[in-house]
């Protein structure tokens, strides 16, 4: 039995019972943190908690050689460890349909991810979002991909939010900022007519959701791109057209100017 | 005020007048004298003195050029000579003819308008010949033909009149078959074979510095009769003061090379690519001395006291101390420290070198041999075409750890001089690899190093370098990115050797405009619809892209780009270089969000799909050859032929010239290390000889797997091949 069991969003204690209890009854237990990262908790802190031993494999430990991990699996109860819910970062659907060909039982234990809490902490709704998209460090010759700003371009024309999940690279342990985030866009923004506003557009910054003291904060594109959100993990959200409600949200929850939100009013 | 004082001041004065400026190579096969030529044109313009002429190689400037007796670096010189009512200023190239160092030889012949080919009588056009004479026409430079050494004919031979006219002619004919098998297909260019009537040919004895031409015939009233009487009775000096050389070949020069006027408009469009319509374009055809500077670099000399010198051919603009200029390739601009022209081995400064001269400047640091310096950002020259690919290479080591930085600083130097020299630096292993023509080559490079920069250095033993290429279509193959998000579809095929070559002359190229690939393409033998879709060249390999509409793959082309450059470098049997081979894109899928079709996927993803077309289109290794000539007296001919079949070589012809037998064949270039010693003493050493790099060959099919063993072995790869790899 192979079960791919979410973590959470930030820290040791951010798993559900249920996710506590595969881990506990798990023969042995992997994990992977280089899609997503628990900000909060270390290998060490997750071992401690839950009184068991970790075997964390890299990219290559998944992708290229995932055998070990299915050679486990068929005659013992194996637990994937992930951030967040297991099968939002994509690769892993790929991980458990080659154990599912290898004829290995599988099973799912969710967890909480960033795509909830950006709607949950900013107040815009969950059915009012398009396309989400990663800002990735480096493409190709740098800036920001062509296929970025086609989905937030294609959002707006909607009227939906776009979420723009931030790159992390694991070996170097480096996590894209909001604030360069917002800096990219900016740039971006300001030099493609698709996008009226340029690095006046309106962002929401999302910092360490999950934890006792997250950050959120609306504003102006150039506004963020100058603004210490402190330690990762961050979000970027795009707001589309604003609901009343929502608007009053940003206000009330992000700190949005009053100036700003009036133009994404729909009335 | 000296003599030499004099003449730069002359050369300053005609600077300005181009319709009085000639700018000329003297090209010709190794050891026909064109040094020595040289030293009789310097001592007839007054540069040298008459006795030491022949002596002195003034242009063989560096120790080891003296000491071999050899030419290696392009040298430069000017000086002035009278002809008809003006004095003329003449800019000489002078080139090396042993072929390891044919890339001086094609980067000079861009700076000139005229090349001067140069004939041993005695032994006739040689392989060397031809190919310097090619590199001439292709780069749209006028040939005229000096046959030198006609007092053996005479004296050593002791032919009579009409044999030698038969000799003689025999070498015209041979020179002008080559010249009318090059230039009919050129539309810019008239008849330009040679011809006695016409004076385009004139014929002498350089050692013993007398020369005569149809025209100093009819000026001087001397015939061939009587040339041969004063020959034989050796009476020389009295031939060399009534028909001097240095006059009647200068004569020739003044009188049938074109001036930068009549070169400039034919010229610039054959090796120019830019905008014709821009001011810049205008400037360079009318040769304006007050457009914008356009200067072509073709050689980087290091001078111990202003250091980098980076000689070339101003084409337009005048260039002068403290511009700044745009050096193609490079961002920003250099500072002209200043600016001069060549007298012999020294630089001469003057205050400003004006458009149709040949211009000596330091300052342009990131300037290096073939670059474009100009005042407005522009088109750059093609890059100049370097038909030979280097096929040896020797890996350097400092003998001691302090001198690793300045051997590291020196290699990338060598480089920067000699665009034909390649250096990998491996900081993994510390060891430093020098690849080049041949073992002279890696072997004078080597020696340089030590001697200019007094670092002493262990060189390993030199190994071949050997080239990966496919023997028929593959299926189309897939490769797919680790994460199994990302599949791309290619199918590889051998690309016909027009285009291969198409692409080593730089006629087919990413560099020139789409227009001119497409349509170069298709006349080497490429359909429509595929020469349309070419998105990449890489080597001599070519990507294709025959998918349509796929979403995001605009945006992944760079790093599928680079997934195939990996691959084609380091081929899938023993990572050498892959050639000649067409991959076509069929299909790709990418995933939706960048973040899953990085580097990291993306990569890997095509790596592995070019490795697998290669290997379904049955990838065999290629070894370089060489094309070899022996000339040996005929009781050492067994021996000799022998040279060439022990070294898995291959006899083609053997013929007798003169009192020699002549040998030709081929033999792999790994075989023939080591030959200059073996084919000594196999011939007591009778025997000259000579090699031509002639390209790649595919192995032997029951060689291949121990080489690819062996050099997998040297690489530090796994040994086994990869897995599809079950055709050996």
């Amino acid at each position: 039995m192979l079960t791919f069991v979410g973590l959470g969003l930030y820290d040791e204690r951010s798993i559900t019972i249920e996710g506590r209890d595969a881990l506990a009854d798990a023969d042995r237990v992997f994990a992977e943190f280089y899609t997503s990262k628990l900000a909060g908790a270390t290998t060490s802190d997750l071992e401690a908690f839950h009184d068991v031993d970790i075997e964390v494999r890299d990219r290559v430990g998944i992708e290229r050689d995932p055998e070990p991990l299915f050679d486990a699996a068929r005659d013992s109860s194996v637990a994937v460890l992930v951030a967040g819910d297991p099968m939002i970062a994509t690769t892993h659907v790929d991980l458990r349909l080659r154990a599912t060909e290898r004829e290995i039982d599988t099973r799912v234990v969710h967890g909480t991810t960033a795509q909830t809490a950006a709607s949950s902490l900013t107040g815009l709704q969950n059915y009012r979002f398009g396309k989400a998209t990663t800002l990735p460090f480096a493409y190709g010759s740098g800036g920001v991909p062509e296929s970025v700003l086609t989905t937030v371009s294609e959002n707006h024309e909607r009227g939906l939010h776009t979420l723009c999940y931030l790159d992390i690279e694991a070996e170097r342990e480096a996590y894209m900022g909001a604030d360069d985030a917002a800096r990219r866009l900016a740039s971006a923004f300001g030099e493609d007519e698709r996008f009226d506003a340029g690095e006046e557009t309106l962002a929401v910054a999302i910092a360490r959701a999950g934890s006792p003291a997250p950050t959120v904060r609306a504003d102006r594109l150039s506004v963020l791109s100058t603004t210490d959100f402190g330690d990762p993990l961050h979000l970027l959200v795009v707001p589309g057209d604003l609901h009343h409600v929502e608007a009053d949200a940003l206000e009330a929850l992000a700190g949005a100017p009053e100036d700003l939100i009036g133009s994404y009013r729909v009335r | 005020m000296g003599r030499r004082k004099k003449i730069v001041q002359q050369c300053e004065r005609l600077m300005d007048r181009p319709e009085n400026i000639r700018n000329i190579a003297i090209a010709a096969h190794v050891d026909h004298g064109k040094t020595t030529l040289t030293d009789n044109l310097l001592a007839g313009a007054g540069m040298i003195s008459d006795e030491t002429a022949g002596q002195q190689l003034m242009m063989d400037t560096e120790e080891d050029e003296q000491e071999r007796g050899i030419t290696i670096d392009a040298a430069n010189v000017s000086m002035t000579h009278e002809y008809g009512e003006n004095n003329h200023l003449i800019n000489l190239i002078d080139t090396p003819g042993h072929v390891d160092f044919g890339g001086d030889v094609t980067r000079a012949m861009r700076a000139v308008d005229g090349a001067l080919v140069v004939v041993d009588a005695v032994e006739g056009a040689m392989p060397q010949t031809e190919t310097v004479v090619r590199q001439a026409l292709r780069e749209g430079v006028k040939p005229a033909l000096f046959i030198n050494k006609v007092d053996r004919l005479i004296s050593e031979l002791q032919e009579g009149p009409e044999e030698m006219q038969r000799r003689l002619l025999n070498v015209i004919n041979d020179v002008n078959e080559l010249i009318r098998g090059m230039t009919q297909d050129m539309d810019d260019v008239d008849d330009w074979t040679v011809s006695v009537e016409e004076g385009t040919v004139a014929f002498g004895s350089a050692l013993y510095k007398w020369g005569v031409s149809m025209p100093s015939m009819q000026e001087t009233g001397m015939d061939f009769g009587e040339i041969i009487e004063l020959e034989q009775a050796g009476k020389r000096r009295e031939l060399s003061e009534r028909t001097p050389l240095s006059n009647v070949v200068l004569d020739m020069v003044c009188e049938h090379f074109p001036n930068p006027i009549d070169a400039q408009p034919r010229r610039i469009p054959r090796v120019w690519r830019g905008d014709d319509s821009l001011d810049l374009a205008e400037g360079m055809q009318l040769v304006d001395d007050e457009g914008d500077l356009v200067m072509m670099v073709t050689d980087i000399g290091i001078d111990p006291h202003a250091g980098e010198i980076a000689t070339g051919r101003v084409f337009s603009g005048t260039i002068e101390m403290g511009q700044e200029l745009y050096v193609s390739g490079t961002a920003g601009t250099n500072r002209v420290q200043s600016v001069g022209i060549f007298m012999g081995g020294e630089r001469e400064e003057v205050e400003r070198v004006p458009a149709g001269n040949i211009a000596a400047v330091t300052g342009l640091r990131n300037a290096i041999a073939g670059s474009t310096v100009s005042s407005v950002e522009m088109t750059p020259f093609e890059s100049i075409e370097h038909i030979s690919e280097p096929v040896i290479t020797k890996s350097v080591e400092a003998q001691s750890m302090d001198d690793l930085p300045k051997l590291i600083e020196t290699l990338r130097q060598v480089s920067k001089e000699d665009p034909t020299i390649q250096i990998t630096i491996n900081e993994d292993t510390g060891e430093h690899l020098i690849s080049g023509q041949g073992e002279l080559h890696l072997e004078v490079i080597t020696q340089r190093i030590e001697r200019n920069q007094g670092i002493p250095v262990t060189t390993g033993e030199p190994i071949v370098v050997f080239r990966e290429a496919i023997r028929g279509a593959s299926d189309t193959v897939e490769g797919m990115s680790p994460n199994r998000h990302n599949r791309f579809y290619l199918h590889a095929e051998p690309l016909p050797e027009e285009i291969v070559e198409g692409i080593q002359r730089g006629e087919i190229s990413m560099d020139i405009p789409e227009l001119e690939r497409r349509e170069a393409l298709q006349e080497a033998g490429m359909d429509k619809d595929t020469s349309q879709n070419v998105e990449h060249i890489h080597g001599t390999n070519i990507l294709i892209d025959d998918t349509k509409g796929i979403q995001h793959l605009n945006e992944t082309m760079e790093l599928v780009i680079e997934g195939l450059e990996e691959a084609l470098n380091d081929g899938p049997l023993a990572a050498e270089p892959v050639q000649g081979t067409l991959l076509r894109l069929e299909d790709a899928r990418l995933h939706e969000d960048a973040i899953h079709r990085g580097p990291a996927q993306v990569i890997p993803a095509t790596r592995e799909a070019v490795h697998r077309a290669l290997i379904d289109g049955r990838i065999a290794l290629l070894e370089p050859i060489q094309d070899v000539r022996i000339d040996v007296p005929s009781e050492h001919m067994g021996p000799a032929s022998g040279e060439i079949q022990g070294r898995r070589g291959r006899v083609d012809d053997m013929f007798q010239e003169g009192d020699l037998m002549v040998v030709e064949g081929v033999a792999p270039v790994e075989e023939m290390i080591g030959f200059s010693s073996d084919i000594r003493s196999a011939t007591e050493g009778r025997a000259s000889w000579n090699t031509e790099n002639a390209g790649f060959q595919v192995m032997a099919d029951n060689l291949q797997p121990d080489k690819i063993r062996e050099i997998r072995e040297r690489k530090g790869m796994k040994l086994e091949l990869p897995p599809a790899v079950d055709y050996f």
